[in-house]
């Protein structure tokens, strides 16, 4: 193998926390969605490296899950976010707030 | 199962199978003819499909399906199938029986709810869709399994809260419940892969091998375990995974708050016994999960029942008091020792009051669907008097609310009995005053809606025209399996030790 594995550990990490830190900090319901997107496919990084360093296609596989499953995903929130926008004019995720404790 | 009646393997899928034939059914009848489709036939088709689905599950349940055969020790007997991606046992069944006795309640107590909703067959088919997810959650034998089926139960579920389009609260909850349900999948999603990156596989069994044989990348393979665990506790809605749930069971529809806050929480249970007690039992050393389930259980139930009190919203009030629930099933895991011995264990004591709350906590929720079908409003002061205009349903929520409180008036009162025994018996006296203290604190909000219902005066003009068949049938059936869970609770504790010991060995 041409690349450490734990350099890929690292990537995933970085790419994890990047999506992390857009979920904390951004208002926007899409920008949100984009956020848990790169948190996934951080996980795809982690799998697909490690299923080269083990030699099993295991890991391999379940990226072809997670990916439709996260595009299933999007699918329904893009739905929901619709549905949201026409009822308060607005996607920013702290205008839809009537209900509290 | 005797030699003569063996079937093929694969029919141990025969619930799973059934609730996803139905709801592509009721796709198709809608296909044929979408604008007279009719809400009875739709009724119909979903409550028969749970129906079988729930049949094959006792069926398969009381023939011994799944389960140690004579002379054979307990994790035996479990039928492998997909090359160990899914497992039949009893503990699957047992939850599947949970799953879909729910699932046909919610479909009874749709029809009315449903009148005026112009999607009518997407709703009951999202129903049966995510009720197929959940028993495949419980069959789940491998980490790939247990995401797609945890994400077969999150994606409709999101959809049916925020089923009804027009109206803000639902659409608010349904983009909160997605939001978070999103970051969690995705945080279990990267736990997975490092469990996968630390044991080089996804299957529980070898997973388990791995972690015997250790593992280089330990510390890889505690966070693992905590961003797992992080999974679970949003689908179970543990503090401090729960803040979606108040939110999104008071936006949603009462049937779906009752679909989600039941059968859904009972899904993540099953996820959590069988990845934490079976694949993590040990890994005690890497991250002690015992602890960490003793701290999230007690302050769950604590923090749910404070905050149940000052509420004045009774859909919210029961929403936290289904988060206080997840607190009390999780002293399950909060209080396992590492063995089922014993006449009572701790995760047998769990997963039956997992099962009494699965009837009572429906019924409750579909009490509040009939009040919101009759529209008097959503507050306590709002419920005033019901009791004069509707003695039986108001009857029934008595039964519903003190069995949640642990009254001996339903099959609540043992479970949480045996919760506390197993807890004391086990040298865990802390949660079982925790588990005391809370259900006292508890007792306050449930009889306040109790008082509201049968003492105060109604208001002037309330006046009930209409009793919808449905969900009364629906609530008489919950009250009627709660009450009989007193004395068929034998029954139940008996078959949840069963299924406790296919995982606890």
């Amino acid at each position: 193998m041409a690349v450490a594995p734990g350099w890929y550990l690292l990537l995933s990490a970085a790419v994890f926390c990047i999506g992390l830190f857009g979920v904390l900090v951004r208002r926007n319901a899409l920008i949100f969605l984009m956020s848990v997107e790169l948190m996934i496919n951080a996980a795809n990084i982690n799998l697909v490296a490690f299923s080269l360093v083990y030699g099993n296609i295991t890991g391999q596989t379940f990226v072809l899950f997670l990916t439709a499953l996260a595009a299933a995903e999007v699918a329904v929130g893009v739905g929901i976010i619709l549905v949201v926008n026409r009822n308060f004019d607005s996607i920013d995720i702290t205008d839809a707030v009537t209900m509290r404790w | 199962m005797s030699e003569i009646t063996t079937l093929p393997n694969w029919t141990a899928l025969g619930p799973a199978l059934a609730l996803l034939a139905t709801a592509l059914a009721l796709l198709a009848v809608d296909m044929v003819d979408p604008e007279e489709s009719s809400s009875v036939l739709l009724t119909g088709t979903s409550v028969t499909g749970g129906l079988v689905a729930l049949g094959l599950a006792l069926w398969y349940l009381f023939a011994g399906t799944g389960q140690p055969a004579a002379g054979q020790e307990a994790p035996q007997g479990a039928l492998d199938l997909f090359g160990g991606a899914l497992v039949i046992d009893a503990m699957s069944l047992f939850f599947t029986v949970i799953v879909t006795s729910v699932a046909v309640l919610v479909a009874f107590a749709s029809h009315e709810y449903l009148r005026d909703h112009s999607y009518q067959a997407e709703y009951y088919s999202l129903v049966l869709l995510a009720a197929t997810g959940m028993v495949t959650v419980t069959a789940a034998n491998s980490f790939v399994t247990a995401f797609i089926a945890i994400e077969l139960v999150s994606l409709p579920s999101y959809a049916l809260v925020a089923s009804l389009k027009t109206n803000e609260g639902s659409s608010e909850a349904g983009l909160k419940y997605f939001l978070v349900g999103a970051l969690s999948s995705a945080v279990f999603a990267y736990g997975i892969a490092l469990v996968y990156v630390a044991t080089g596989s996804l299957q529980f069994d070898a997973v388990t091998t791995a972690i015997a044989d250790g593992t280089p990348f330990t510390s890889l393979l505690g966070v693992g375990m905590v961003m797992i665990l992080g999974g679970v506790a949003f689908k179970i809605a543990a503090v401090p995974f729960h803040f979606w749930a108040p939110d999104a069971y008071e936006g949603a529809p009462a049937p779906i708050s009752a679909f989600i806050s039941s059968a859904s929480k009972a899904a993540g249970f099953v996820l959590g016994f069988r990845v934490f007690v079976d694949v993590f039992g040990g890994a005690m050393g890497v991250f002690n999960w015992v602890n960490a389930f003793l701290i999230i259980s007690v302050v769950t139930m604590t923090v749910a029942n404070f905050s149940a009190l000052k509420q004045n919203n009774v859909k919210r009030i029961l929403a936290y008091s289904s988060v206080a629930h997840a607190g009390y099933v999780l002293i399950a895991l909060a209080a396992f020792t590492g063995s089922v011995d014993g006449e009572i264990s701790i995760l047998g004591a769990g997963m039956a009051h997992l099962f009494v709350y699965g009837f009572m906590n429906t019924g409750a929720f579909l009490f509040i669907a009939l009040a919101e079908h009759w529209e008097v409003g959503r507050t306590v002061e709002d419920y005033h008097g019901l009791g004069e205009q509707a003695p039986f349903a108001c009857a029934a929520m008595t039964v519903f609310l003190f069995s949640l409180a642990g009254l001996p008036i339903g099959g609540g009162f043992f479970s949480k009995f045996y919760l506390l025994f197993a807890t004391v018996t086990g040298g865990q006296g802390l949660l079982g005053a925790a588990l005391v203290i809370n259900s006292v604190v508890s007792l306050f909000y449930y009889t306040r809606i109790v008082r509201a219902l049968w003492t105060e005066d109604a208001a002037a003009d309330l006046e009930l025209t209409e009793y919808p068949t449905g969900l009364y049938i629906a609530i008489a059936v919950a009250a009627l399996a709660t009450v009989l869970l007193i004395p068929g609770f034998g029954v139940v504790i008996e078959y949840a030790e069963i299924a406790a010991r296919m995982i606890g060995g």
